[in-house]
């Protein structure tokens, strides 16, 4: 988005003039989607979580009763009466608070996720930066995050926030290796670290009559798609793997201290990154903007739905585990990722690799 | 192989987990829900008391009073042990309908009225609840909703109010302007009393 508009702005006499202009005039032409795509995820996903939450506990979660009563019918304005109540929420800033780190650590956090929206396709044209390297990009950008929370947990000046600033940053080192390894089989079959040729090499059907998507390609991309998807929900520190936050250990864990507007962003960043892990999760291996049914629905719009229904059904599987499984101690979950993730996802890349050259 | 069995045995239990969760999702059903409270009531059991309730007011209730049959006599005002009922009465023609006061002369026992209440309050955050006012009354206008009276007002048990001087029930139904006539009228006549008492001396 950012090529196409800075092409339509060359054409344009007066922006062509100055190059600077044209060029942050196209950024932020493609960047305002991007924050409102954000909003909007967090407001409809936040409304599901609390649904699917209610419903595996046999609640009725958020309900509206009566017309303009409480949250409107079945409780859909909950979330942006949550939003208004945030926003109009009293600022605090803790007295032994480290002040500057304490107001810079929610944005850091937010742009980490924000600039590796940048890098997401919702198909073949509506990606706000073409990267050649998306994926390799988008693994980056999520692990800028990181900082955000360790900032966070140091300048709240607060123990509680403290340890889950350093189980985050432990949580975090640990599980970019498995994602990223499970992510190398993908690459692996294409060759090519853009979202673009990886889509492209999951066309077609494989079996006959499931698409070629590299989930289904071998039994080895199956178990990386599980290893990604995993690791991913890990690196977002969504439960089983809540460790930073942990409410029931450490009150809020590295957002403790906060509240209102700035509680607001890490809320918006966490189902941010969730979108961003299930999308990228959706790219390489549920054959992104492709349809289930190969040949039929495809192209322009279907394209984006497939992709944002992809997107949403992990979303979907990663609250269904939040609402299942228990939190893992933090022993128990560095050995899962060392024990257990780090030995699959090597398996995997000399599985895909095997396969590859011989089985195929 | 103790390490792959244990792989085996977290990813099937994990599978038997979900099984679980996605199985209470999609068995909503209206029974096993929390009741949307404003909306749904339970019903209101019966109580046993080992008669019928028809014949004995059990049900301790909201308190209301019926005006057109109240002839201010206090004598709920005088049994009320927390002193929640205050009562002001204007002495009127006896037996005479004054429209204007929303007062009727005749009580459906038939008693004539002497007074017009101009003012019957009840503090329901300190009734107590004891049902002696209810006794003494004369005209049987002062009543707990519910029971035997559910013919007369339905039993309301859930009386709260957002502010709390709306817990003092005004049952008066003389207007504020023809109250402020009659505060009038009593001075008037205090002051010709007090003239009159002059003139005497």
């Amino acid at each position: 988005m950012v090529d196409f508009f800075l092409d339509t702005f060359s054409g344009i006499g007066w922006l062509s003039s100055s190059p600077n202009l044209s060029f942050f005039l196209a950024v932020t032409l493609a960047g305002l989607p991007i924050f409102l795509f954000m909003a909007l995820n967090a407001l409809v996903a936040v409304y599901a979580e609390r649904k699917v939450s209610a419903f595996m506990q046999d609640r009725l979660g958020p309900m509206g009763q009566g017309v303009g009563l409480h949250a409107g019918k079945w409780g859909m304005l909950q979330t942006a009466a949550d939003a208004v109540k945030l926003l109009t929420k009293e600022d605090i800033i803790p007295a032994s608070a480290d002040r500057k780190l304490f107001v810079l650590a929610p944005f850091i956090l937010f742009v980490g996720s924000f600039v590796a929206f940048a890098g997401l396709p919702f198909n073949e044209y509506v990606v706000a930066a073409d990267f050649n390297l998306g994926i390799y990009y988008i693994l980056a950008m999520g692990s800028v995050g990181v900082i955000g929370v360790i900032l966070a947990g140091y300048s709240s000046n607060n123990k509680w926030s403290l340890y889950g600033a350093m189980r985050s940053a432990a949580q975090i080192v640990s599980y970019e290796i498995p994602a990223g390894l499970s992510l190398l089989a993908v690459i692996m079959l294409t060759g090519s670290l853009a979202f673009r040729d990886i889509v492209a090499a999951q066309t077609g059907t494989t079996l006959a009559v499931l698409p070629n998507w590299f989930i289904f390609d071998n039994p080895f991309t199956f178990f990386a798609f599980w290893l990604f998807f995993i690791a991913g929900i890990a690196e977002v520190n969504r439960t089983p793997f809540d460790l930073p936050e942990a409410e029931s250990e450490l009150v809020a864990g590295f957002h403790t201290e906060y509240s209102g507007m700035r509680w607001s962003f890490f809320f918006l960043t966490e189902y941010a990154n969730m979108f961003i892990v299930a999308g990228v999760a959706a790219l390489a291996f549920l054959g992104g903007w492709l349809s289930p049914i190969p040949g039929y629905f495809e192209g322009g719009l279907w394209g984006i739905f497939w992709f944002m229904s992809k997107a949403m059904f992990l979303i979907f599987v990663m609250m269904w585990f939040r609402w299942t499984f228990p939190r893992l101690r933090t022993d128990q979950l560095m050995r899962m990722c060392w024990k257990f993730f780090m030995p699959a996802s090597f398996l995997t890349i000399v599985g895909v690799g095997i396969w590859d050259l011989f089985i195929r | 192989m103790t390490y792959l069995s244990n792989v085996w045995e977290s990813i099937s239990t994990l599978l038997i987990g979900m099984r679980i969760t996605i199985g209470h999702m999609f068995k909503i059903r209206r029974g096993n829900v929390t009741l949307q409270y404003p909306v749904e009531r339970w019903p209101r059991p019966e109580r046993a008391i080992g008669f019928s309730s028809d014949s004995y007011n059990v049900i301790r209730s909201r308190l209301t009073v019926d005006m057109d049959d109240c002839i201010g006599c206090l004598k709920c005002e005088r049994a009320c042990p927390v002193d929640c009922i205050k009562i002001e009465t204007h002495k009127v023609e006896k037996g005479e309908d004054i429209p204007e006061a929303n007062h009727r002369g005749v009580t459906s026992h038939g008693t004539q009225k002497r007074l017009l209440v101009t003012r019957f309050d009840i503090d329901m955050t300190e009734c107590c609840y004891c049902n002696l006012c209810t006794y003494p009354c004369p005209e049987e206008c002062i009543f707990m909703v519910g029971g035997p009276n559910s013919s007369r007002q339905e039993i309301d048990y859930e009386f709260s109010e957002y502010d709390r001087n709306d817990m003092v029930y005004r049952f008066s139904q003389v207007p504020q302007d023809v109250l402020q006539e009659y505060a009038m009228a009593e001075n008037v006549e205090a002051e010709k009393a007090k003239e009159a008492g002059e003139v005497a001396e």
